[in-house]
């Protein structure tokens, strides 16, 4: 004879494989379904690129000129550095700042060593013809139709495409350290001082992140996930920040009022840092690197 | 009291963040997003398909050569000779037992003798057409560190030293003379291959030189640091010269007097590719080492799209 006890768990049983089965097709139509809103997004975005030489350039120069790209969100950062009515609401902005660049480094390191162990190269390098490792398999991958812009460094960057000058660089474009980074900054003053966080992150938006898209650099699922990392690891930081490191955070920015002149000058270094993506300091920390290697074999 | 709630909530708030994050690097983990080896064919003529995995027996590979239906392979990861059949899968012609450790590069001479170089071991192994083994010159000989090799038309055998930037010959009978000396300033002869009028290619990919030695022992430089280009492995057939190049994982196809040729561009774990060969037909084989140390490599061919597969 059968228990109660036996037949419950044969139902929950039943229920946890209906529920397993249940989801996992949830999960896959999702997938499905975002892929296709990714790839359609892409495409009516990019869709804007080479159909005019001057928008082309203009948005080409938002994404080469780091005065232009990225300058601005340094502005913003040191705008909101030196905002505050009184010196209680300038020493609480500093300390968001403060933590807002240590969120910045975790993101960067995040998103680039994702990005060196995900291979998902940029849209722009996807209209060409790829075979995909797939298990024991090459798998030819649908080709994305994008729009190649008209400005010059695109062309001469398409040209060397096809001539297989692929960079390491453009085959792991997921997630965008772009997005993660600035995201995190513009988010980080944001905080700090609303509206001057309201341009960094509308400049971040649309400019920085929309250029990427139109020029066929990024997939919206990268800038999506780049994103997730931004406020995801933003937020971590900030409550560790709120429970732990409160009291050096308090030392710190004491230290910035008693010692303005050299705060200013090294709040210079990390806006340039900024501006540039971090780029000079992680030139350095490969000229390390290749040192230690040369040296130590 | 407020602290412990403060405390339960920072945890329960980290949780949330930690479950997150494992859903991120989950979701990008998975097949529809992860892409871990990729082939850009830049000349779209050409199709790429997997030829060989592990599963077939060999280690990870680095010189390949087609003779008479067999692909014989320097399998530096597995530290043997090995050869290829498609009805016997593999077989081990000389392994680490007989004092071999890293294979490098092979030639087959037109009775079906093979020739390797060991880069480790050092020294010209020959595994004759009967399948006798022999040391044919070591380490005793100056040859240390042996990379590039190829068969002269006067049937003798070239091979480069890294350790020494030489390139010598090796007679039938062992004996060892410089054929090419430090003068002429090859800093890594790491491959070499005879073309069809008896002159000498030699792939330098410390300078990122390819070499020309001119049957007249003349050295020309035929591509000398071009930009990103560092040859790995050359192998001359119909009049072309196919090159790997293991730094900008590229495969490349150069005709005298032309410009060189991008055929393919590997990236992931697909990146480090090494040997190049081809058939009867012209297609083309790439060796590829993903991991080295854990034996992991594939064998990819690449053909013409109207080529029957």
């Amino acid at each position: 004879m059968e228990t109660c006890d036996s037949r419950s768990h044969r139902f929950e049983r039943r229920d946890l494989l209906i529920t397993s089965v249940a989801l996992f097709t949830f999960i896959a139509e999702l997938t499905s379904r975002l892929s296709g809103l990714n790839d359609q997004v892409l495409l009516r975005v990019n869709g804007l690129a080479g159909r005019s030489w001057l928008f082309d350039s203009l948005v080409g120069l938002t994404q080469e000129n780091d005065l232009l790209k990225a300058g601005i969100i340094g502005c913003c950062f040191f705008a909101a550095w030196y905002s505050g009515k009184t010196t209680e609401q300038t020493r609480a902005g500093r300390k968001i700042l403060l933590t807002t660049l240590i969120a910045a480094v975790c993101v960067m390191a995040t998103t680039k060593a994702l990005s060196k162990t995900i291979f998902l190269p940029r849209p722009a390098i996807e209209s060409q013809k790829i075979y995909h490792l797939s298990g024991d398999d090459l798998v030819e991958l649908k080709r994305t139709n994008v729009r190649v812009p008209l400005d010059e460094e695109s062309q001469k960057e398409h040209r060397e495409l096809v001539n297989g000058d692929v960079d390491s660089n453009d085959l792991g474009s997921f997630p965008s350290d772009h997005a993660g980074f600035f995201l995190t900054i513009s988010l980080g003053i944001f905080l700090a001082y609303r509206r001057i966080g309201l341009v960094a992150l509308g400049w971040t938006v649309f400019v920085i992140l929309a250029g990427k898209l139109i020029q066929g650099a990024h997939a919206p699922i990268d800038i999506l996930a780049g994103g997730f990392v931004a406020v995801t690891e933003l937020s971590a930081v900030r409550l560790i920040a709120k429970n732990r490191l409160d009291s050096l955070l308090e030392v710190l920015t004491s230290w910035s009022f008693k010692y303005a002149a050299l705060s200013s000058a090294l709040l210079f270094a990390i806006v340039f840092e900024i501006s540039s993506t971090l780029f000079h300091v992680r030139q350095a920390l490969a000229l390390l690197a290749a040192a230690r290697h040369h040296l130590l074999g | 009291m407020a602290t412990t709630k403060k405390f339960t909530n920072g945890s329960s708030v980290l949780k949330i963040f930690g479950v997150a994050l494992c859903a991120l690097f989950l979701l990008t983990s998975c097949q529809v997003l992860g892409k871990d080896g990729l082939i850009i064919m830049t000349d779209r003529s050409y199709k790429a398909t997997v030829f060989m995995t592990n599963k077939s027996g060999f280690g990870a590979p680095d010189g390949l050569r087609w003779f008479n239906g067999k692909l014989y392979l320097a399998d530096e990861g597995a530290g043997a000779l090995e050869a290829w059949t498609s009805d016997g899968g593999i077989k081990t012609l000389l392994d680490g037992q007989f004092g071999a450790r890293s294979p490098e590069d092979l030639v087959i001479d037109p009775a079906g003798n093979v020739f390797f170089s060991d880069d480790d071991a050092g020294g010209v192994w020959e595994v004759d057409a009967a399948g006798k083994q022999q040391l044919l010159a070591g380490k005793d000989k100056g040859l240390y560190s042996t990379e590039g090799i190829a068969l002269a038309p006067d049937g003798s055998i070239i091979v480069g030293d890294t350790d020494a930037h030489q390139l010598f010959k090796v007679s039938r009978g062992g004996d060892v003379s410089v054929f090419l000396g430090r003068e002429f300033g090859i800093a890594k002869p790491e491959s070499m291959t005879f073309d069809d009028k008896g002159n000498l290619y030699i792939a330098d990919n410390e300078d990122n030189v390819l070499y020309l030695l001119d049957t007249n022992h003349q050295l020309h430089r035929v591509i000398d640091r071009q930009n990103g280009f560092s040859p790995e492995t050359i192998f001359y057939s119909r009049g072309s010269l196919y090159i790997t190049d293991s730094q900008s994982g590229k495969l490349y196809i150069y005709t005298p007097n032309e410009e060189l040729k991008p055929v393919a561009a590997f990236g992931g774990q697909l990146r480090n590719i090494q040997g190049v060969t081809t058939d009867d037909r012209g297609d083309i084989y790439v060796s590829v080492q993903s991991d080295l140390k854990h034996k992991v490599g594939y064998i990819i061919k690449i053909s013409k799209e109207t080529a029957v597969s």
